[in-house]
C-alpha cells in the first residue's frame, strides 16, 4: 500500500478511535476500528507489511493511552502477520466469513493480552474478562468490520490499494 | 548461517521487532512504565482529538447554551459541583460515622474538608487494548498536576496520568497499571486494588478475611492520592484456593466509564 495512505491513517485512526467511536460504545464495550483496519491491511498487502503496520500502530496506541509501551505494538504485529497470511490463502477477501476471522483475531488478541497481563501482574479474573468485555468486543469488532469491509467490493478500489504490489509482482 | 538470514531476510527483521518489543514490555513491568514519550504523543493526538470532537462538543453546547439560557448553565455547573462535593462530604460522614461506631473512646477526629476541585470534559477514551485511559480538556495551565485524583459523581475515576498545558491523560482504576489503596466499607479489611482491562482485582486480603460479593470497597487514603472514603468498586466475586495465603477478589468499578462525560480533579 502506499506510503500516503499508511501517513493519513496512522495520523487519523487514534483519534478517531478515541474519539469518534465513544458514542458507539455499547456498555463499556467498543469497535476497535484500529484493528479491524489492520485486519484489512493485512488481507490487502501480505503479511510483513501488515506485522509493520500492526507494530506502528500498536505502538502509537500504546504512547497515546500512556500504557505499555510495546504490548499493543506486539500484538497488533501478530495480529498483521497472521491476517496477512490468512489474506494469500484466501480465495475472496471480501467474502461475508472474513468477518468471522476478524472476530476470532479479536477474540484472540483479547485473550493473549489477558494472558500476558496474568504472566506479567497476576490476578487477572479471566472468565470474567471472557464473557463480559473480550467476547462482546470482538463481536463487535467483527460487526463493524462487515462494514468496513463492504467497499471493498468495488474491485477498483482493492485494485487501487494493491497497485503498488501489483506493479512490484509484474 | 549468514545464508539463512540473508535468505530469510525479511523474517529475521521482524522476529527481532517482535523480540524487540517484548523486551521492550518486560522492562517496563519490572522498572516501570517510559514517561518520556507521554507528553510528544498527547500533544500530537490531544491536537487531533480535539480537532474532531470539536463538532460534537459544538452539537451539544448549542443545545445547552441556546436553547437553555447561559445563566441556567452556570447555575447547572455550580450546582454539580456542589453535588459532588455533597456527595463526596457524605461519603466521608459516612465513613466517620463506622469510625465513629468502632471508635467510640477515641475523640478528637479531624474535620475532613472535601478538597476543591477542577471540572474537566472527557474529550477522548482510551484506545488500546492494553489500557484503559481517558483525556480531558484541562492540563498544567489550570493547575492539573500529574497523580491528582480524578473522580465522578459515583466514585472514583483513576488520576492522572501525563499532563500537558491544555489535555492531559487521565489513567483509569481498570487499567492494568493502575493501583489502589482500599478497605471494605462494612468491616474495614484492607486490600489494594488493581486494574484488570475493565474490572479490579483486590490483592492482598487474607483467607480468612470476611469479604462477601456486593461489598462496597472505599478509598483508604493510605496511598495518599485519594481522599478516605470515596466509593470506588463493589465486589462480583470472591474465591478461596487452600493452597493460596490469599482471595481472589474481582470487583466492578462504581463508575461507568462508558457513560462519563464529567468529571472533577482533585487538588493535592
Amino acid at each position: 500500500m502506499k506510503p500516503r495512505y499508511y501517513l493519513v491513517i496512522f495520523l487519523l485512526i487514534i483519534p478517531v478511535q478515541a474519539s469518534l467511536l465513544s458514542p458507539m460504545s455499547l456498555g463499556d464495550i467498543k469497535p476497535d476500528l484500529v484493528l479491524a483496519l489492520l485486519f484489512i491491511i493485512g488481507l490487502l498487502t501480505g503479511p510483513w507489511e501488515a506485522a509493520l503496520a500492526g507494530m506502528a500502530l500498536g505502538l502509537l496506541q500504546d504512547v497515546s493511552a500512556a500504557s505499555l509501551i510495546g504490548l499493543t505494538g506486539f500484538t497488533r504485529g501478530l495480529v498483521g502477520l497472521g491476517a496477512g497470511f490468512l489474506g494469500r490463502r484466501m480465495f475472496d477477501v471480501t467474502s461475508p466469513s472474513t468477518v468471522l476471522f476478524l472476530t476470532a483475531f479479536s477474540l484472540a488478541e483479547g485473550i493473549f493480552i489477558a494472558i500476558l497481563l496474568q504472566v506479567f501482574y497476576g490476578s487477572v479474573p479471566f472468565w470474567n474478562l471472557l464473557f463480559t468485555r473480550l467476547l462482546p468486543q470482538a463481536l463487535y469488532t467483527g460487526l463493524l468490520g462487515y462494514f468496513l469491509l463492504q467497499p471493498l467490493r468495488n474491485r477498483k478500489i482493492i485494485l487501487a490499494l494493491k497497485r503498488r504490489d501489483i506493479q512490484r509482482e509484474l | 548461517m549468514a545464508g539463512f538470514i540473508r535468505k530469510n531476510k525479511r523474517s529475521v527483521v521482524i522476529l527481532i521487532l517482535f523480540a524487540f518489543l517484548f523486551w521492550l514490555v518486560t522492562i517496563q513491568v519490572k522498572n516501570g512504565r517510559f514517561p518520556f514519550m507521554e507528553k510528544p504523543v498527547l500533544a500530537v493526538a490531544g491536537f487531533f482529538e480535539r480537532i474532531i470532537a470539536a463538532p460534537f462538543r459544538f452539537l451539544g453546547s448549542v443545545g445547552t447554551r441556546y436553547v437553555y439560557l447561559v445563566r441556567t448553565e452556570r447555575d447547572n455547573e455550580r450546582l454539580k459541583q456542589e453535588l459532588v462535593r455533597l456527595q463526596i462530604e457524605n461519603s466521608a460522614t459516612n465513613e466517620l460515622l463506622t469510625e465513629n461506631e468502632r471508635l467510640r473512646a477515641l475523640l478528637d477526629f479531624k474535620k475532613l474538608n472535601p478538597p476543591t476541585a477542577i471540572t474537566v470534559q472527557i474529550i477522548a477514551k482510551g484506545n488500546s487494548p492494553a489500557s484503559n485511559t481517558i483525556t480531558i480538556n484541562k492540563g498544567s495551565d489550570d493547575g492539573i498536576e500529574k497523580d491528582m485524583a480524578v473522580v465522578a459523581e459515583d466514585g472514583v475515576v483513576g488520576r492522572v496520568q501525563a499532563v500537558l498545558p491544555g489535555t492531559a491523560k487521565v489513567i483509569l482504576l481498570t487499567d492494568p497499571g493502575n493501583t489502589l489503596a482500599v478497605r471494605v466499607q462494612r468491616n474495614r479489611e484492607e486490600g489494594l486494588l488493581e486494574g484488570k482491562l475493565g474490572l479490579c482485582a483486590l490483592k492482598y486480603v487474607s483467607f480468612y478475611a470476611d469479604i462477601q460479593v456486593g461489598d462496597l470497597l472505599v478509598t483508604s487514603g493510605l496511598d495518599g492520592l485519594f481522599p478516605k472514603g470515596l466509593p470506588v468498586a463493589t465486589v462480583l466475586n470472591v474465591t478461596k484456593h487452600e493452597a493460596s495465603a490469599f482471595q481472589k477478589v474481582t470487583a466492578r468499578p462504581i463508575v461507568r466509564f462508558s457513560r462519563l462525560e464529567e468529571a472533577l480533579v482533585l487538588r493535592k
